[in-house]
């Protein structure tokens, strides 16, 4: 020991000395030349290198130098490498090798002259020293200029040659192997391998951005991971021998390195690189190692020649971070392999058993944070549970067993439930995460007992609060939900007896992905590509049994007719003789029989077929309907008056403004599930709404006072009311589509002007429609003439005016030919106008009385709390009707009304996705129904009203968008977005043209107008 | 086999201006007698299809329960019985009616139930009435008999009308119809001759001790009085009740009926015999048609036939004179169309659309007429007879 060290520091100072000399020989050179002979004195030292090689490519003056030099022996040169790499000569020289030489001599330097005297130094070196000194030099930021960039992408290339061409990485884990490093402290140990699993890690994100592709992180961590594997791939086959390999203390380096720099790359964001190539080779070793074992107990696993080296190298992964991301992308990873259920559970098992059994916190990994915060595919879910909770391989006819097993079942149940069951849960999660959590609710809940359900006293009632609020959720996709987890349930409690909530859920099995499936498992692959290959078969079969179906419908077409007898006949006489005859004879039972054959023949029956359409068509008056509607007992009276209601009320009789109100109340309280046959309701209900609509769009007034009336009564449940609003919003787009035949009323001036053409002594123009010129009619009289000669030069004073006027409106002209109405003149006369929209007139009526008094909870009405679906309706209602009188002048009306209505906070920051979503598109479609040209006055007026709400309708959506949990809040949310920038194009380009048009006019303006007092919504200015 | 569909009526006679309640074919001429609810007689040319007379002959508020019309009455003579417990006997010999009718029967009875005149079995298809010696002087006996029971009372002599003399000659005789009674469970008959009562049943008045009553069946609601051959000339009565029952009564034996049968549930509406007399048909409020057949010697009454319907009520049925088919007149606004012997259906006939009251065949049995409360009289072909 003692003489080794000694030569070592004899031979320390022989090479400092040696790279002295380098050194200085290298800053005094004048030709590449003198600076290679330098370096190749020292390579030939410590690298065993060819010196031909390098004399080939360099003068020829030098070449003499090189080819004389001595050459050490082999134990010596090991001796001296030694020496170079363990002390710091290596590091002073590789300092001017970096900085002088790379700058100044490099680019000069021959193909073969830098690789074996230049490379050769980083690449022939010990590479955890090579790294210590490359990486750092990443960082160098002294100077930019030619000078800097030369030196830093040298030092790029060192390092790809180093460590992605020469295996720099497998290199360095041999290293770490060997014995050298024995005699160093095990904590120093460890942190000399993190820091160099550190600085290898931190290659990519040093190296500049426009380094080239194979330093890039992706290409990079890549190259480094198949590295990586390589070493694993030795070592699964070394530990396969002798377990032995493991050093005292349980240590080894190689393995450690390994964690460290897998833990380094998930830190650094590449677990995706990492766990695909990860699981490509597990999935090689599980698919080989299942494919001769067949029956999969733990025992076996442990066998697996890969299972000890994993294990332990994820022991050495202490950053739980990173292991939580590697166990996450294993499982996306595999599922998007569609690995089965064997092979998911055996690498999961490899992986993580050790530490699921040592660690708690990656037990919690498992049933907590991957069950309550992510969402992973079903098939992951599974796998979860069968390694984390059941512990035991999949098999079909698998029971939980073991007392541990149960109780982590229960208490996993019970977590999960408890947060599944809240309501918050369901309005606040979005919806991916809220199907996978009903999932695990599923799967867990069906593992369970009747008697545990029984025992545990939280689950059950979680579980049913859980199922009856989805139920009665909005969305279709949280009711199969919670009839999914209904079944499952009834299932544990009452094999014999499933609930069936859905129709759908018929077949046995239940669908836990709820269609959010991501990714097509090959077995699902595999499996349709079965179906396909059945499926054939199976039309072909159709195909011939329809073939024979036909073939039997052929035959029996084809088959002979039997005669058809005529009734009108006329009949032989002599059989008529004859049957007569015996009839009248005897009556034996004989001829009975003949005159029962004979006049069989004769009488043919009719079509026997009798339906009831015909005696349904007696409702003729609306009172006959409301009194067979309120004969509930009656059903096919009650089913029958609903028939005829529409069509009665369209047809609008002279009673119908009386009866309204009775109609409606009647119409509603009908209870349609009870009346109409099973499966028959949706008829019976539709045709209800459609005579409700009806009554709305002929007698929209009387009938709203009586709606309105209903909706806030008691007397009427949820789904009344929700009929009630689709019925308005319906008979409001009906009444807005309606076309409205009205007489054009000729509008006259409302100031009468005296115009050039007319002189002030004639007669006005005013008059009805129609009327003719006035004419002058001389008069007789002249007799004021003489009084004043100046009048002479007017018209007479006697003198009259006439003109053609039409004949009155409801003078019917005689004649020969009959005008049925005074309307065909109407026409003529082109003084018609059609109106497309009526509902302005009622867009008050529809929605006033409903906004009045929508916050007030009394007795059955909770619009804000229970009755959240109905406040959502509501709201889409009023959104309509808004969208009804777009851009007419009611609009501007009742638009500050409803937006005060959407501001009120209870509203729009409603805990329910559907409510929000309905105040956005109330509000997008108050938007769409401002007309611009009110939006640019009421700018130009400063009506804080309008323009605080329109405001708000902007801050509001840019809210939404910003935090909704909901997407579909979020895509509405964007929309109105885009309408109000919409409207507030239109209303700008409004208040341009008013401003032309006023400064035109040359009309004094209060200077204030358009100075800076009136304050501009932001997005209008915007 | 592709069914056909059910043919319509040959024509509908509107006119009426109410529910028409009875209709009646003239036994020779072609000519149909309808009566409406607003009491209004009209008469009918069924190959003109026109009216040719019309006239209230009941109180408007009354109305007219049957029309009736046959060889018993005369060619030239109509009876209608109102609601105001009236029958009354028209002349409709020059074309029209008159303004008073020849006789009144007031029988002060208030019900829903049709008069019947006496059926006697005929030979259907000899359209001559020549050889009806047998059965002439079989109802001449009959009509003597039931003189002798009234105490000697003379043949009251009708006032002549001329007509063919082999239609009037067993007029003479049968001058007798049966009618529910002014005590509603009673059936009376009433001689037109002298328009008296000339019997009841059940007769009482000569202690009730052995009789039995009626009265807990409820009102007579149909009645069709009629001679079987067997039963040498001695009237019997069939009546149906408001409970269901029929009974059987006959003239000979006023206190205690001959048959007593329940063969609905509800009241029975319309009780129709046929040609041989030898059964029947009965419709009732319940939703069952019954063909019966009577044996005069065993005194019996037996279900042949029930027949179960969709929609209850059959307001009236109807044999063919032939024996070949039976038609009824329903409450669904049907009228269906029966095989008589076999009980079969034939044909389901929709045309009306309200009640249909009545529904009638004529004696040549080439038409039917259906009178309904929609206010019209359809007249149909169906099945010709083979002849």
């Amino acid at each position: 020991m003692e003489t080794s060290r000694l030569e070592k520091e004899l031979g320390l100072d022989e090479i400092l000395v040696k790279v002295e000399e380098v050194i200085s020989a290298i800053s005094q050179a004048k030709y590449v030349g003198q600076v290679i002979c330098a370096l190749h004195s020292i390579a030939l030292l410590v690298f065993p290198i060819d010196s031909s090689l390098v004399a080939a490519s360099v003068d020829p003056c030098c070449r003499d130098q090189i080819l004389r030099a001595e050459l050490p022996s082999s134990e010596k040169r090991d001796y001296w490498w030694q020496v170079f790499y363990g002390g710091p000569a290596f590091p002073v020289l590789a300092r001017v090798l970096l900085h002088d030489v790379a700058c100044n001599w490099l680019a000069c330097f021959p193909f073969t002259a830098q690789k074996h005297v230049y490379d050769i130094f980083f690449t022939s070196g010990i590479p955890t020293k090579v790294v210590h000194t490359l990486v750092p030099c990443l960082s160098y930021k002294n100077g930019t200029g030619p000078d800097a960039e030369v030196f830093l992408s040298n030092v790029e290339r060192l390092l790809k040659v180093l460590l992605l061409e020469n295996n720099g990485v497998l290199q360095m884990a041999e290293e770490f192997d060997r014995c050298q490093w024995e005699s160093v402290p095990k904590k120093q140990l460890i942190a000399s391998i993190s820091r160099v699993a550190q600085l290898v890690a931190s290659i990519p994100d040093k190296a500049q951005p426009r380094a080239s592709y194979t330093l890039s992180a992706h290409n990079f961590f890549k190259r480094v991971i198949c590295q990586l594997l390589l070493v694993t791939e030795e070592r699964v086959f070394v530990s396969s021998d002798g377990r032995e390999i493991f050093n005292g203390d349980g240590l080894d380096c190689a393995l450690h390195f390994v964690g460290e720099l897998f833990a380094r790359i998930c830190r650094r964001g590449y677990v995706d690189v990492l766990m695909s190539e990860v699981t490509t080779q597990m999935l090689n070793y599980a698919r080989s190692f299942l494919s001769t074992s067949l029956p999969l107990v733990p025992d076996i696993l442990k066998s697996h020649p890969g299972y000890f080296f994993w294990s332990n190298l994820m022991g050495t992964v202490k950053d739980i971070y990173a292991v939580e991301k590697m166990l996450e992308h294993l499982l996306l990873q595999l599922a998007s392999e569609g690995v089965n259920e064997l092979e998911a559970y055996c690498i999961i098992w490899i992986l993580f058993h050790k530490l699921l059994k040592n660690q708690i916190s990656i037990r919690t990994l498992f049933t907590d944070r991957f069950l309550l915060w992510k969402v992973f595919p079903v098939c992951c879910l599974r796998w979860i549970f069968q390694f984390a909770i059941f512990e035991s391989p999949p098999n079909d006819e698998f029971h939980v067993e073991g007392g541990y097993q149960r109780q982590c079942l229960l208490d996993t149940v019970q977590r999960v439930v408890a947060v599944w069951s809240k309501r918050e849960f369901v309005q606040s999660y979005p919806l991916e995460q809220q199907a996978y959590m009903t999932a695990a609710v599923g799967l867990l809940v069906v593992k369970m007992s009747k008697e545990e359900l029984d025992g545990s006293k939280e689950v059950m009632p979680c579980v049913l609060q859980g199922i009856s609020c989805r139920l009665e959720n909005p969305s279709d996709i949280i009711r199969k939900m919670a009839s999914s987890i209904a079944l499952a349930f009834s299932k544990v409690i009452d094999p014999k007896n499933p609930l069936y909530l859905d129709d759908s859920l018929k077949e046995n099995t239940i669908d836990w992905e709820f269609g959010f499936t991501t990714s097509i498992s090959k077995d699902k692959a595999i499996n349709d590509m079965n179906v396909s290959a059945i499926m054939p078969l199976r039309i072909s079969s159709d195909g011939i049994n329809s073939g024979t179906g036909s073939k039997v419908k052929y035959k029996r077409e084809s088959l002979p007719e039997t005669k058809m007898i005529d009734p009108d006949e006329i009949v032989d006489p002599a059989t008529l003789g004859y049957e007569t005859g015996s009839d009248c004879t005897d009556d034996d039972n004989s001829s009975n029989e003949i005159s029962d054959v004979s006049s069989n023949t004769l009488l043919q029956p009719y079509d026997l077929s009798d339906d009831d359409s015909d005696l349904k068509r007696r409702l003729s008056h609306l009172v006959d309907v409301v009194g067979a509607l309120r004969k509930t007992d009656d059903v096919n009276g009650v089913d029958q008056a609903l028939d005829m209601t529409e069509k009665l009320v369209r047809a609008s009789p002279d009673e119908l403004k009386y009866m309204t109100g009775d109609l409606v109340r009647t119409l509603v309280q009908v209870r349609c599930s009870d009346i109409a046959v099973e499966g028959d309701e949706d008829s019976a209900e539709e045709k209800r709404q459609k005579a409700l609509v009806a009554l709305h769009v002929m007698c929209p007034l009387e009938s709203l006072e009586m709606t309105h009336k209903l909706f806030y009564s008691p007397n009427v449940d949820i789904s009344q009311r929700i009929m009630i609003l689709d019925i308005m919003s319906e008979a409001a787009q009906e009444l807005a589509e309606t076309k409205a035949v009205k007489p054009k009323y000729q509008q006259n001036p409302l100031i009468s002007v005296t115009s050039d053409s007319q002189p002030w002594f004639l007669p006005s123009s005013v008059g009805p429609p129609g009327a003719g010129l006035w004419k002058e009619v001389a008069g007789t009289g002249g007799k004021l003439n003489f009084l004043n000669p100046a009048i002479e030069n007017l018209s007479n004073w006697s003198t009259h005016y006439e003109r053609e006027l039409p004949s009155n409106v409801n003078h019917i002209k005689q004649g020969k030919t009959r005008r049925w109405s005074t309307r065909s003149w109407i026409f003529q006369k082109n003084l018609t106008e059609i109106s497309h929209n009526k509902f302005p007139i009622y867009a008050a009526a529809f929605m006033l009385p409903v906004m009045r008094g929508f916050d007030k909870k009394r007795h059955g009405v909770d619009l804000l709390g229970r009755d959240f679906l109905v406040l959502g309706k509501l709201i889409h209602m009023l959104g309509v009707c808004m969208k009804c009188i777009s851009l007419h002048p009611e609009a501007t009306a009742l638009a500050p009304a409803l937006l005060d209505m959407l501001r009120s906070r209870a509203v729009c920051q409603h805990p329910e996705a559907y409510v929000r979503k309905a105040v956005l598109l109330a509000a997008s479609s108050i938007l769409i129904a401002l007309p611009p040209s009110y939006v640019a006055s009421a700018l130009v007026e400063g009506d804080a009203e309008i323009l605080e709400g329109l405001e708000w309708v902007r801050n509001w959506a840019l809210h939404v968008v910003e935090s909704d949990p909901d997407k579909e809040c979020y895509s509405l949310g964007m929309a109105c977005l885009q309408i109000h920038n919409e409207m507030a194009l239109q209303a700008s380009r409004a208040l341009e043209l008013a401003n032309n048009t006023t400064l035109s006019k040359v009309i004094d303006l209060p200077s204030d107008v358009f100075g800076g007092n009136i304050k501009i919504p932001r997005s209008i200015v915007d | 086999m592709t069914k056909r569909p059910p043919p319509g009526p040959v024509a509908v006679l509107r006119g009426h201006r109410a529910s028409v309640t009875d209709a009646c074919f003239h036994y020779s001429r072609p000519v149909l007698f309808t009566g409406a609810a607003d009491g209004e007689l009209r008469i009918w040319d069924i190959v003109q299809r026109r009216t040719v007379a019309s006239a209230w002959v009941h109180g408007a508020a009354h109305g007219i329960i049957s029309v009736a019309s046959g060889p018993v009455i005369g060619a030239d003579r109509v009876l209608s019985q109102g609601r105001d417990g009236t029958v009354k006997c028209w002349d409709i010999g020059d074309g029209g009616l008159l303004r008073n009718p020849i006789f009144t029967i007031k029988t002060n009875s208030y019900h829903f139930c049709k008069l019947s005149l006496v059926k006697f079995p005929s030979s259907h298809g000899k359209q001559n009435h020549n050889s009806f010696s047998n059965e002439e002087e079989s109802r001449r006996a009959a009509s003597t008999e039931i003189s002798d029971e009234r105490g000697g009372q003379t043949q009251g002599s009708l006032r002549e009308y001329s007509h063919t003399p082999e239609e009037d000659l067993p007029a003479e005789r049968l001058n007798y119809i049966a009618i529910a009674g002014g005590e509603l469970s009673e059936v009376e008959v009433w001689d037109m001759r002298n328009t008296e009562r000339v019997a009841k049943f059940p007769q009482n008045n000569l202690g009730g001790s052995q009789g039995t009553s009626t009265v807990e069946r409820g009102m007579c609601m149909a009645v069709q009085a009629y001679l079987p051959s067997s039963s040498q000339g001695f009237l019997n009565i069939l009546a149906g009740y408001e409970d269901g029952s029929m009974l059987w009564w006959d003239i000979r034996n006023p206190r205690l009926p001959v048959a007593s049968v329940k063969f609905h549930l509800e009241p029975v509406l319309s009780l129709c015999i046929d040609g041989q007399c030898r059964g029947g048909i009965s419709g009732s409020a319940d939703d069952k048609i019954v063909m019966y057949s009577l044996d005069y010697s065993l005194g019996s009454c037996s279900m042949r036939k029930g027949i179960d319907l969709e929609r209850a009520g059959i307001a009236s049925t109807s044999i063919r004179p032939d024996d070949k088919i039976a038609a009824t007149a329903g409450w669904d606004n049907r009228v269906r169309v029966y095989n008589y012997r076999k009980g079969s259906p034939l044909a389901i006939l929709k045309y009306h659309h309200a009640t249909c009251n009545s529904v009638s065949f004529s004696t040549d049995c080439k038409q039917m007429a259906s009178a309904s409360e929609d206010k019209t009289v359809a007249l149909w072909e169906l099945y010709p007879p083979q002849a």
